[in-house]
């Protein structure tokens, strides 16, 4: 008798705890954007832990990143910062949370790009979202396109073997999935050389991986961070990268517009931001955190470590580099039939 | 190597690798135990845990929880009808019956030995043979995914317990839920009625712990006003399995062992394909098919043995090429990056002490998860005489749990229910989950690798793929699944009316 009440009692107990954690979900909202701002002490801000979303899982490529950087901003803020991992949608659920988030200050988010630009600018999801949503604070991860083929591959020496092979041959290339940029490089080549890259999508980088090394797919179509480590571990070799300037990473490797071809960038980049509405002073208390964290040698050297460049550019810069690529999507709307 | 070994040893023997382990284990059991809770969920939650920790600790504690979690999901599926993980859901089908006829606790006995044995074989695979193997991975493209969901869902008539008809129709169920979502090849929403979160399509887990769990919940809900007394009678199985019962089973363990680490190593199949895909060849080389179903000891070893043999399996490809082998292993490539350890030969050379001493952690966690399982049991079972008015509303509980925490949505705990209350819709019309669960793996692997491989053959689809010797060979083994039963059937039919005419008594 004694044990069924207190299971009874332990089961109570629980979904007491979910209800309270429910409700107070529910009551957040409730307290306005602007009225939240006035009655909470500015000067003091922050003074409670920073919600951080992430429109991708733990684990994830973005995640990983995320909790890197984190603590290194949380001494500057000294407060602290809590991932939320809200995954799905192609990264709107996460996106769209933290569009709906109080205006307080308390809530940013990671923006993922081309995906954010492409969920917006592809008419079947009708959506009416743009950059102006958003109030930046600043890029955390910037990873230039870069096209690579199998370590062993005979046909295709340098980055000149292989278009002019593709301007003869239909030939497949990886990519992250439709209009990501992978897919946007593929199709601005075939748009102004005229080669037949065909785009056989995936899931990630590492099926992508395992269909190129294991010469299911002809050529990798992805980003410098992956080639790199690919080609350290003698898989893949590097013939181009989509940047503006020669990667670090990759030393010897040109860029295409160094190849003599048009001067196609693509990137896959993700850095923070708020929705817009935010208190002026208190996005640029934030920024100024993340930009002093974000160059924290430590911190560049543990991401440089998996492959990836940190370019903490803000404001304006932030928002010119988000408008080009934006515009080189736009500029291929009809290839995609948009 | 074997002197990186010997330095691992001496890791994982540290005082710190040991709680790591011991935690993992006890964790990962628990909440593969309990309904609606999966492992994936359970790694998940903790890799933040394992940000602040050494590599070593925290990489055994991730493998440890993710081999126990598998193992533990076995033990509600066998007491309760409802699978713990994804993974165990093709052991419901035995385990519970046995569970009915009074032989849970030997049921537990035959999922425990097989589940380490699977877990040991796959370690050990993944300690000596984890480059060749992982070449042979490689093998494996888009058109051997899509022949091997084709050939996965060949199971699917043999899965329906009454009739073929029901068991294709759900299957027919499981593969449009299957196509909701945006396409991967054009970007298109499809059947998504505009709800964002319909877009990346109907989350596996939610779904699954519907049908099973909630069905299962509403179905005891209908006996209890009826004063019955629960169905289960006294559990009286011997836990350990007697000397005739292991060697019964030992070809299908084995047997089963091996497919779970080749369905592990293959990208994006995880435990969930394997525990069937053994469960159905299990079946189809058992001299006695008919017994699957009705609470047989090769039903609960076969799939058991398998998703413990996934977890290695799956770091092969994982560890060597970065390419996780399940949705776990994407998981917990993710602990291992954070730790900076990027996957390559690196792990084997450089980092060789850090990877040979999460190897051992995995072997050994499958150790002590079989020693922990056996010790435990005896209590284990009691939670079947557990009064329904209180078990019933913690499954609930639990499901609602997991169903959220998977992907921190609410979204996921609606969909678990409405699959739920269509579960029991199903089951009081004489339709089996289990068709609509396969297929809903099954059906996007075989639908992606499908069109990609058109995409990959550039326009000759037929010799592309008659120039692939693996393709060939599945192919041919896919006639042979569909073919063989009807054959056979016709054999029996022919050589009973023999017998008949020759005036041999029936057996």
């Amino acid at each position: 008798m004694n044990k069924k009440k207190f299971l009874l009692l332990m089961v109570l107990a629980l979904s007491l705890v979910m209800m309270a954690g429910c409700s107070a979900n529910e009551t957040e909202p409730s307290t306005n954007g602007e009225t939240a701002s006035e009655t909470s002490n500015d000067e003091s801000y922050p003074n409670k832990p920073i919600s951080v979303i992430i429109a991708y899982s733990a684990g994830g490529n973005t995640d990983i990143a995320a909790r890197i950087l984190l603590p290194y901003v949380e001494e500057e803020l000294g407060v602290p910062l809590n991932v939320i991992n809200k995954p799905g949608g192609g990264g709107w659920t996460g996106w769209t949370e933290f569009l709906n988030a109080p205006k307080d200050g308390y809530t940013i988010g990671y923006i993922n790009t081309p995906n954010l630009v492409t969920g917006y600018l592809n008419p079947e999801f009708n959506r009416d979202n743009s950059l102006d949503d958003f109030d930046l604070i600043a890029n955390h991860v910037l990873d230039y396109g870069a096209i690579a083929v199998r370590a062993d591959d005979e046909r295709f020496k340098t980055i000149d073997d292989l278009i002019e092979y593709a301007k003869e041959n239909q030939v497949t290339g990886t990519t992250t999935g439709y209009a990501g940029d992978d897919h946007i490089a593929q199709l601005r080549l075939n748009d102004s050389v005229g080669t037949d890259f065909v785009a056989v999508h995936q899931a990630g980088t590492s099926e992508m991986l395992a269909a190129v090394i294991g010469g299911h797919v002809d050529v990798f179509f992805d980003n410098v961070g992956s080639v790199t480590i690919a080609q350290e571990n003698g898989e893949l070799r590097a013939l181009a990268v989509l940047a503006p300037e020669r990667s670090k990473f990759l030393p010897d490797v040109p860029t295409l517009e160094e190849a003599g071809y048009p001067a196609i960038v693509t990137s896959s980049a993700r850095g923070l931001a708020f929705a817009k509405g935010v208190d002026e002073e208190k996005v640029k208390i934030v920024t100024d955190a993340f930009v002093k964290a974000l160059n924290n040698p430590e911190h560049i050297k543990r991401i440089e470590d998996l492959g990836y460049l940190v370019d903490s550019m803000s404001g304006e810069e932030y928002l010119n580099f988000l408008k080009s690529d934006e515009a080189g999507i736009i500029e291929i709307k009809d290839v995609l039939g948009w | 190597m074997m002197d990186m070994i010997i330095l691992a040893l001496e890791q994982v023997f540290t005082v710190a690798t040991m709680i790591g382990l011991f935690v993992g284990v006890s964790a990962g059991m628990i909440v593969g135990a309990l309904p609606g809770l999966s492992a994936t969920m359970a790694v998940a939650l903790l890799i933040p845990l394992t940000y602040s920790m050494g590599p070593i600790p925290g990489l055994v504690m991730l493998v440890s929880i993710y081999t126990a979690g598998i193992y533990g999901g076995s033990i509600s599926a066998i007491l309760l009808h409802t699978p713990g993980t994804p993974s165990s859901a093709a052991t419901v089908l035995d385990g519970y019956e046995m569970t009915k006829q009074g032989r849970g606790l030997e049921a537990i006995g035959i999922s425990t030995v097989a589940s380490v044995f699977g877990g040991v074989f796959s370690g050990l695979a993944l300690l000596f043979l984890a480059p060749p193997l992982s070449t042979i991975s490689l093998k494996f493209s888009e058109p051997e995914f899509f022949l091997i969901a084709v050939f996965g869902l060949t199971i699917i008539a043999s899965l329906a317990a009454d009739s073929i008809v029901k068991g294709l129709l759900s299957g027919v169920f499981g593969l449009i839920v299957g196509l909701i979502g945006t396409d991967l090849l054009t970007g298109f929403p499809r059947f998504s009625f505009g709800i964002t979160n319909m877009q990346s399509g109907i989350s596996l887990v939610p779904a699954m712990i519907g049908l099973f769990s909630i069905s299962q919940v509403l179905s005891q809900l209908e006996t209890l006003r009826i004063a019955k007394k629960h169905e289960i009678g006294d559990i009286k199985g011997k836990l350990i399995p007697s000397w005739k019962n292991l060697k019964a089973i030992a070809p299908t363990v084995l047997f089963s062992s091996v497919i779970g680490l080749f369905v592990g190593m293959l990208p994006g199949a995880g435990g969930d394909i394997g525990s069937w895909v053994g469960y159905n060849e299990a079946k189809r080389f058992s001299k006695n098919p008919e017994k699957f179903g009705k609470g047989c000891i090769e039903g609960v070893a076969a799939p058991e043995a398998a998703n413990n043999a996934v977890t290695g399996g799956a770091l092969i490809p994982m560890f060597i090429l970065g390419i996780p082998g399940s949705a776990v292993a994407a998981v917990l490539l993710g602990g291992l990056m954070i730790q900076g350890l990027v996957p390559g030969r690196a792990l084997f050379t450089t980092h060789g002490v850090i990877t040979y001493s999460v190897i051992i952690g995995l072997i050994l966690a499958n150790i002590v998860m079989g020693i922990l399982g056996l010790l435990t049991a005896k209590h284990l079972i009691k939670v079947t005489n557990v009064p329904v008015v209180i078990l019933m509303p913690a499954i609930v509980l639990f499901s609602i749990v997991g169903s959220y925490a998977i992907n921190n949505n609410m979204f996921d705990v609606y969909v678990m229910f409405a699959f739920g209350v269509g579960g029991y819709l199903m089951k009081k019309t004489g339709f089996h989950p289990a068709p609509v669960v396969l297929a809903m793996i099954l059906g996007p692997l075989a639908e992606g690798g499908l069109r990609r491989t058109l995409v990959m053959a550039k326009g000759n689809v037929f010799t592309y793929l008659l120039g692939r010797p693996i393709s060939v060979t599945l192919m041919i083994l896919i006639v042979i699944a569909i073919v063989s039963p009807i054959i056979l059937d016709y054999r029996k039919k022919n050589s009973k009316k023999l017998k008949v005419e020759n005036g041999v008594p029936e057996e």
